[in-house]
């Protein structure tokens, strides 16, 4: 593993967030040669998802120093008199205010770890607390409240803090959780685990198996430690447009065939203090209760005059210059119909213009009834999902990944002002004829007169949906508007366990805002209308309505920069070959991300050549004969393998695209089934096509 | 996972994973099984995702299995998730003619177990494959107890000396992997949690722009 890098690329691309995926994902598929990597142990940067066991360690990195390995400045040697070097950035600033809230009781456990499986002996493995003294999966149980910032304040009193990367992320190993209904055919539940010889904490008492039979709705946070895994929390929250430019790009690549969504099911309001579902399709109107019949009539009137509001301009010339605010005033619509359109349709802030709001209304509408009864969807496993999806489709065209490995420095052409090679963490001088940069690596020089903003962010876990619905799966979000002049608006979503982000009988909830002061600052306000936090005796009948509030688990509030809407001419003294991404924005949608690296830097950099043309289907490839013998490269001598290997990929990857990517359809037919009632075009990951046709469209404008 | 019950016959669709270090044929040993081939020239595996090799098992039962190698690409040892995400049985390859890539099959392994695992929480049903076994003239006594020894210690559901040039023992391998992905199959196939899930493609596109009208 420890080989060494090839020193030769078309494009070398630090980052791995969602613009980065996408571009390298793009760049490969024409036949470049690129080089991926990424100073950190996992995927995604800023849009990464972690377990919860990794997101602690996420915190503990920002806590601390993140021990950063040596750097050899032997690279000086490698500089030509005519080249310069142009620093790159060594610590990561994007995140600040790190406030980290545990509400629920640990006293009796004292060594929680996320549970793993029997490494020695996968024999058997049931329910219960047989904790493998797993080195990597201890976590802090944090006694009180504790909070912490990046100044290095103590996030929890955990004696034993693991910072090694490689093990602290994925804590490598299978739950040992069976499902509840399940739980009591296990006859052994209160038997030792069969494999003793990794826990030395094994012991679980009566009493104990007894209270978690009788209360199985009690959340400890142990039982969140334990079940880490089951959490994917995202460092962003976002969903997608059904016909956003991301799915687009997704279905037109196809790297849609690594990921699965869910339709998001409930677009929830905030108003008088109550939240209620605001419906929007056709179908939801007539159903909704909270309507009268005019209004019904009214805001389907409105609605579908918003889906070609570009025709009948005379409809909005007169307000153009107003707020759309204002505008839905002249309307003849109910205050709760002006609510329910401005901030959980359009979501647009109070100021926005009448055009603003009128576009944001339609693209809402357009992406309606394409999945499912809302515009949205949100990807399983989280967003932290799509720009691994895009980092798969690069490698497989032959892109090089390497993570934990970063670049120190850009070698740049004094003559020319170019940058024509990079020297990597180990010193390696790489050459490129592109570099593709997020822009958190940029040195505090080259950003000096860079201004970011920033977001304000907050994860909880909690125990149950802010609304109540016959189904506990409901996937929502909720704008919650400002309920002071000038405060920012917050955008909420929930996630219920079905979407793979949580564990059974808890939700994931996701806070997101433009920031106005600390995330926490912003976002309190709105988390305490909201929730409530964990009570540990239930609390009376009495305050029936208090109860209805989800109480909140674990809460962590954090601030993100917000380095989207830079001007180039920002950068000071950047070569005109570098290309920079930004991170994520406050958005709901992922419009930014694609935009930016689809219509600017590709276009900049391959003007001529298609952005991510369609994959052709595995099943579709023919292997021939023919093709192997097109190379000649080691196959049988050891020592020349990494070499050679390296070097063919390169040399005779472009030739081949032609060869071998080019599907050769109809030579020889997989065999496909014969059995009539599966439909598989694609079949992937073993699930059954056509659950997406079974979605009943309930569109607007039928 | 996927299972499609009609009255008489059954359809599985199985995503398997082929790892191992650079070099060690996971490659030949894919294209050998799947297409009856193999090559002497090596070649990084570009622009191909898996396999497929349709097995009819027995006269009820019909076995697609998706054979995921990993991009050679993905050497470093960063492996998306994407890669391992609902795998339900893997072959971990090594060279019998270069004993770092031995060295390094734990590595892969536990890196397996710890990003993938079955529904009630155990670890994926592994294959250690020894390829390669013609350049060695023959295997010792001790050898084989060793590599007994250490599939148990390891995990391995069992190991085959293996040959993608000779054709020798890649059938019989992954017909003991799929034995194993059965038998877990019908212990767990009752949790499928995917109601509801959303794939996208082009196929679903088509036909909605016949039927669209907005």
């Amino acid at each position: 593993m420890a080989e060494k890098l090839p020193s030769e690329f078309d494009v070398v691309i630090l980052g791995t967030g969602l613009p980065e995926a996408i571009i390298a994902a793009a760049c490969s598929r024409i036949g470049q040669r690129v080089l991926h990597i990424d100073v950190k142990n996992y995927y995604g940067g800023n849009w990464a998802s972690f377990t919860f066991s990794g997101l602690l360690s996420w915190l503990e990195e920002y806590k601390q120093q993140p021990n950063l390995p040596e750097e050899s400045t032997a690279w000086k040697d490698l500089l030509d008199k005519s080249e310069e070097c142009l620093l790159l950035n060594r610590k990561d600033k994007t995140i600040q205010n790190i406030e980290v809230f545990c509400y629920v009781s640990q006293d009796s456990e004292n060594n929680i770890e996320e549970v793993g499986a029997l490494r020695k002996n996968p024999a058997f493995v049931t329910y219960g607390d047989s904790t493998d003294a797993q080195d990597s999966a201890e976590e802090p149980p944090c006694q009180e409240i504790h909070s912490l910032d990046t100044s290095g304040s103590e996030i929890s009193s955990h004696p034993n803090n693991n910072t090694d990367p490689d093990t602290t992320v994925e804590t490598g190993v299978p739950d040992v959780k069976l499902e509840m209904q399940t739980q009591s055919d296990v006859t052994s539940s209160s038997t030792p685990p069969l494999d003793t010889s990794e826990g030395d904490n094994v012991k679980l008492s009566t009493e104990e198996t007894l209270a978690q039979k009788s209360a199985k709705r009690k959340i400890t946070y142990s039982s969140i430690v334990k079940e880490g895994r089951k959490f994917n929390i995202d460092l962003v929250s976002k969903f997608l447009y059904s016909r956003g430019s991301l799915i687009d790009l997704l279905i037109k690549s196809n790297v849609s065939r690594y990921a699965e969504f869910k339709n998001v099911t409930r677009i929830l309001t905030f108003q008088n203090g109550k939240v209620e579902q605001v419906p929007c399709s056709r179908a939801d109107v007539f159903a909704s209760k909270q309507l009268t019949m005019v209004e019904k009539r009214m805001l389907m009137k409105f609605l579908t005059f918003c889906l070609d509001y570009e025709q009948k301009a005379e409809e909005y010339q007169d307000y153009k210059d107003c707020a759309f605010s204002e505008y839905l005033k002249t309307k003849k619509l109910t205050p709760s119909l002006q609510h329910f359109i401005l901030h959980a349709i359009a979501m647009v802030s109070e100021t926005a213009s009448t055009i603003d709001g009128l576009r944001a209304t339609q693209h809402f509408l357009q992406s309606l009834g394409r999945y499912g009864n809302t515009p949205f969807l949100f990807p399983l496993y989280g967003l932290g999902e799509i720009p691994q999806c895009f980092c798969r489709m690069c490698a497989v065209f032959g892109g090089i990944y390497c993570l934990r490995h970063s670049v120190q420095c850009l070698v740049v052409d004094k003559e020319s002002s170019r940058c024509k090679a990079v020297i990597d963490s180990l010193g390696q001088r790489i050459t490129c004829s592109y570099f593709i940069v997020e822009d958190s690596y940029l040195s505090e020089e080259t950003c000096n007169n860079v201004c970011y903003r920033q977001i304000s962010r907050a994860v909880l876990i909690t125990d149950r949906s802010v609304l109540k619905s016959d189904s506990d799966q409901q996937v929502s979000i909720l704008t919650v508007p400002p309920m002071e002049l000038g405060e920012p608006t917050v955008s909420v979503i929930e996630l219920c366990s079905s979407t793979m982000t949580c564990k059974r009988d808890t939700y994931l909830v996701h806070l997101t805002c433009v920031s106005a002061r600390t995330a926490k600052e912003d976002l309190e306000p709105v988390v305490q209308k909201l929730f409530m936090p964990y009570a540990e005796t239930e609390i009376e009948s009495e305050q029936e309505n208090e109860l209805e509030k989800p109480q909140i688990f674990w809460a962590l509030y954090f601030n993100m920069r917000d380095s989207t809407g830079i001007d180039r001419s920002s950068y000071e003294g950047l070569p005109s070959n570098v290309y920079v991404c930004s991170g994520p924005d406050p958005h709901l949608g992922n419009e930014h991300a694609v935009k930016q690296v689809s219509r600017v830097h590709f276009n900049q950099l391959f003007p001529k050549e298609e952005f991510c043309p369609p994959a052709p289907n595995p099943e579709d490839i023919v292997y021939d004969v023919d093709d192997t013998q097109l190379q000649d490269a080691g196959f049988t001598s050891s020592s020349e393998i990494k070499a050679e290997a390296a070097a063919a990929e390169q040399s005779v990857g472009k030739a081949l695209m032609a060869e071998t990517l080019q599907p050769k359809l109809g030579k020889v037919k997989m065999a496909r089934p014969v059995l009539g009632k599966v439909k598989m075009a694609r079949p992937m990951l073993g699930k059954v096509e056509s659950k997406s046709k079974d979605q009943i469209c309930t569109l607007l404008s039928t | 996972m996927a299972g499609v019950e009609s009255p008489e016959r059954r359809e599985h669709l199985f995503k398997v994973l082929v790892i191992g270090d650079l070099g060690v044929g996971k490659t030949s040993i894919i294209k050998r099984y799947v297409h009856q081939l193999f090559s002497q020239h090596y070649r990084a595996t570009i622009g191909v995702d898996f396999a497929l090799k349709v097995i009819h098992w027995d006269r009820r039962t019909l076995v697609r299995l998706q054979l995921w190698d990993i991009a050679g690409q993905e050497r470093f040892g960063n492996m998306t998730r994407v890669y391992y995400k609902e795998a339900l049985g893997a072959f971990v390859v090594f060279d019998v003619s270069r004993s770092s890539t031995f060295e390094a099959v734990s590595k892969w392994k536990h890196d397996l177990d710890s990003k993938v695992h079955l529904p009630n929480g155990g670890p994926i049903p592994a294959i250690l494959l020894a390829n390669k076994c013609d350049q060695n003239k023959e295997t010792s006594r001790q050898t084989h107890s060793h590599l007994d020894q250490f599939c148990k210690e390891s995990g391995f559901v069992g190991w085959f000396e293996t040959s993608a040039k000779d054709n020798i023992n890649i059938d019989e391998a992954a017909r003991s992997l799929v034995e194993h992905i059965l038998s877990n199959y019908k212990s767990f196939h009752a949790e499928e949690n995917d109601v509801g899930t959303v794939k996208l493609d082009q196929a679903a596109l088509q036909a909605e722009s016949k039927s669209q009208c907005c």
